[in-house]
């Protein structure tokens, strides 16, 4: 086990090369210059030289990539081409919100689509079951920019209420923090929810379908125990792998609700760095990102063996 | 061996949690700060504003994003300001006089602190212009002097500018918000002034938490009593509108602005006001005047005829903008009337005709390039395409994303542009800047003798009449010539709580916050 962990950590290192080939590659690639989006109409030529010299952008690309990576290998990641921030710290930093977002949201999500799916999947074809289903599939398919901006108009036009304006941690004033996060985190979570309680009731109802449960039933078990000790935790492998990509894909930074409710995380960092052609931010950030992505799968997998022993790694 | 691995993987969530939390008791200083920030004292005056963009820095030499200018030009201060008719008084210069046709010399006003606790003095002044005109800067404002030859400091209080001719617009350059004076120590110890500001204004910069708020605070030490009268600003970054809206509804925040369609839903919302003024700016297209068919004065002239400029004003910003030439109106009679102007007149029999007489009897196709990130760009690109329809050309409409418009409008690769300019506080920049054969922003390949006689005439000529004559004529030639078609010029929204006072907001300056005070 600690090998096959070992190992899948050592694969992060062609990962990450090959996602930092990509995205330094990419963002040179792609139209428009830092400096023109910095200056713009009262750029000069001059002052255009004199900005990309500072930023290194006249050396040859494998220079800079290589003087990059060396930054990147000491922890350096360097500093914002636009601000002048370093780029790591900023990373984390927003990082914590991002991290706080998609911890509420997959609650909220959890508590919402599991005991849903369950219920959908015991009563099948009942009203119940259609009523949940109705509802996953208004989840799955209402976009969370419309959801969140339907959400915020309403608060305020009806009950007069708007989130705090500016992010406060957690730590500093949870109750604050908690009112800023609320809104957000129950657009997000209502959108997980969806795609989680299908799977949550299809996988359940497969399993309630496998020889063992009728076993089960037939030693006389009583239903909950069936459901909740022997069903579940054998319908859950492909639920996680479910959850697992989704808090993946929110960890790397939800960028409309971010940009909507006004959150410094990780996902707005991206967004304006992308357009203004902030190389180093943009590069940064997306390797921190795989760097999460990968990391959030091994979890996945290792979860798998924890709730069905038969999967071993070697 | 199960029992085993059902212990570690509870120990292995609780380390990353160990972990996450870790990070997160870092922060808890600066955002206690923050939490004061929002004034919990029920004494202190607050303004809390709506940014709808991050500041992009704050080195006002090096940043022209107006998301940071509406921030550090409440912490620096420069030589001369514009007051609210726009003619120049001193700022941190309490009268200046002009020996001759190239040298100003400046009085400065005296015992002006830093909000270090330094004096200001002459040498900061020819410190800040140095740095400016230093090539290493790469200040955006380098060009607007680049006729300044010299900079002395004659004594402590007094400072003198030597041009290398004559130049009408120095004074008004003088005005920009970028031409500020900063202490030399604070740039040599930070290398620049971007996450660091420490001027002579009326506020101070407290703190800024990125792509949250920025903190400002009174300078106790101005040097105008009685100003400030607020105790704290705070500019909450708030990029989506919604967000702004709902939160003025509320009073999250006292101040944002807004667009036409939002300040209109605003109109009877109890305890907000919408304050609107017209803006320095205007929509234009821009042709690459040396490709086909746009290389064609008449094919130009044409498309001006085929526009329908009133309808543009109408429907792209809901009837409140008003029709444009190349000097916004709002700069006042610099500004001609264009309404009289022939091309301004839509006569789609005319424009077929000289289309026929530049030979594309049956038009032609074409693409307009815009920026997706502008709605009203988009609109206005969309209405031309109709418009131009009429006169039998098809046009496409290729919207990009604002990093690559600002590619393609500085390397001129787009052979229709829809944009929007800024007519800047002197016709020169709106006149000479874009359209001189070597204008700095003449990415249209647009030349012109006489035009660029005229216009470097004007920039010479110090008499103020004749130079507003000599404009005049520029005006006239370039909407002749047709480089670009200068469409109409929007109305700026601000909307503000009824609790705030003191607040009117200008053509060249929306957001004077010196005098608010909140009730």
């Amino acid at each position: 086990m600690y090998a096959y962990i070992v190992r899948r950590l050592l694969m992060l290192v062609p990962v990450l090369f090959g996602v930092s080939v990509f995205i330094f590659v990419i963002m040179r690639i792609v139209p428009g210059d830092v400096a023109m989006t910095i200056l713009g109409t009262d750029a000069t030529p001059e002052s255009l030289r004199q900005l990309r010299e500072d930023f290194g952008l006249n050396l040859p690309i494998y220079q800079q990539y290589f003087e990059w990576m060396a930054g990147v290998l000491t922890g350096d990641f360097g500093e914002s081409m636009r601000t002048g921030k370093e780029v790591l710290p900023d990373i984390l930093n927003r990082f914590k919100l991002t991290f706080e977002l998609t911890l509420i949201s997959a609650v909220i999500s959890w508590v919402i689509a599991i005991p849903l799916g369950i219920i959908a999947a015991i009563k099948r074809n009942s009203k119940a079951d259609f009523g949940v289903r109705l509802i996953s599939l208004l989840g799955v398919s209402v976009p969370n920019f419309a959801l969140a901006t339907v959400l915020i108009l309403v608060l305020a036009l009806f009950f007069s209420y708007s989130p705090p304006v500016g992010y406060v941690g957690f730590f500093a004033d949870p109750a604050t923090n908690l009112q800023i996060m609320i809104l957000p985190s129950i657009v997000l979570g209502t959108a997980m929810a969806g795609a989680v309680m299908r799977m949550t009731r299809s996988s359940i109802l497969e399993v309630l379908r496998q020889d063992f449960i009728r076993t089960i039933r037939a030693k006389g078990a009583r239903e909950r125990v069936v459901i909740f000790q022997h069903a579940l935790r054998n319908a859950m492998i492909p639920i996680l792998t479910i959850i697992g990509m989704q808090i993946g894909t929110l960890l790397g930074g939800t960028v409309i609700i971010e940009q909507i409710f006004s959150l410094p995380g990780l996902g707005q960092l991206v967004l304006t760095a992308i357009t203004q052609r902030d190389f180093t931010v943009v590069q940064g950030a997306v390797l921190f990102i795989a760097f999460v992505f990968v990391l959030i799968n091994l979890l996945v997998d290792l979860l798998y063996s924890y709730l069905d022993p038969r999967i071993t790694y070697k | 061996m199960m029992g085993k691995r059902r212990k570690w993987l509870p120990c292995l969530f609780l380390f990353i949690s160990l972990i996450v939390a870790g990070c997160s008791s870092d922060e808890t200083g600066g955002e206690e700060n923050g939490g004061e920030a929002k004034g919990e004292n029920a004494e202190e005056q607050v303004l809390n504003i709506a940014n709808d963009q991050e500041p992009a820095g704050l080195d006002p030499h090096k940043t022209p994003a107006h998301s940071s200018i509406r921030i550090y030009s409440q912490i620096y201060e420069g030589l001369l300001t514009f007051d609210e008719n726009m003619e120049v008084k001193g700022q941190l210069a309490t009268d200046w006089e002009q020996p001759d046709d190239t040298s100003y010399v400046f009085h400065l006003v005296e015992g002006v602190k830093f909000h270090n606790g330094r004096e200001m003095n002459a040498d900061d002044v020819v410190y800040s212009f140095e740095r400016i005109l230093n090539e290493e800067t790469a200040s955006h404002i380098a060009s607007y002097f680049s006729n300044v030859e010299k900079v002395e400091a004659e004594d402590d209080y007094t400072v003198k500018f030597t041009l290398s001719e004559p130049d009408a617009t120095f004074l008004s350059y003088l005005t920009n918000a970028s031409a500020v004076v900063v202490p030399k120590e604070v740039v040599e110890e930070n290398e620049d002034l971007q996450q660091t500001a420490v001027g002579t204004g009326p506020f101070k910069l407290e703190e800024w938490v990125p792509d949250n708020h920025v903190t400002l605070v009174k300078n106790e030490d101005y040097y105008i009593d009685d100003q400030p009268k607020l105790d704290e600003v705070v500019y909450n970054t708030m990029k989506e509108e919604s967000s702004r809206l709902s939160a003025i509804r509320t009073g999250e925040v006292d101040l944002t602005t807004l667009s036409a369609k939002s300040a209109s839903l605003l109109q009877d919302q109890d305890g907000v006001n919408i304050m609107d003024y017209q803006s320095l700016e205007y929509s234009y297209v821009g042709f690459n005047v040396d490709k086909e068919p746009f290389n064609n004065e008449k094919v130009r002239q044409a498309l001006s005829l085929a526009t329908d400029r009133q309808s543009i004003a109408e429907i792209v910003w809901d009837g409140d903008a008003v029709v444009s030439g190349p000097v916004a109106p709002s700069m006042g009679d610099w500004a001609i009337d264009v309404s009289k102007e022939e091309l301004y007149q839509r006569n789609l029999d005319k424009a077929k005709e000289l289309l026929a007489e530049a030979g594309y009897p049956d038009g032609f196709k074409t693409v307009i390039t815009t920026a997706s990130t502008y709605p009203d760009m988009v609109d206005t690109a969309q209405l031309l395409q109709q418009q131009w329809k009429e006169i039998g050309v098809q046009a496409e409409i290729n919207q990009i994303e604002w990093g690559e418009y600002i590619d393609t409008w500085s390397n001129t690769s787009a052979d229709v542009l829809v944009g929007r300019n800024g007519s800047g506080t002197d016709p020169d920049r709106s006149l000479n800047y874009f359209f001189n054969t070597e204008g700095s922003a003449n990415v249209w390949n647009f030349s012109n003798e006489d035009y660029d006689n005229l216009v470097e005439k004007g920039r010479k000529t110090l008499d103020k009449t004749e130079r507003k004559e000599i404009y005049a004529q520029a005006q006239e030639q370039i909407i002749n010539l047709s480089p670009n078609l200068f469409l109409v010029s929007p109305m700026n929204y601000v909307a503000v709580r009824d609790s705030v006072e003191g607040f009117t907001p200008y053509p060249h300056n929306g957001e004077e916050i010196v005098e608010v005070y909140k009730k």
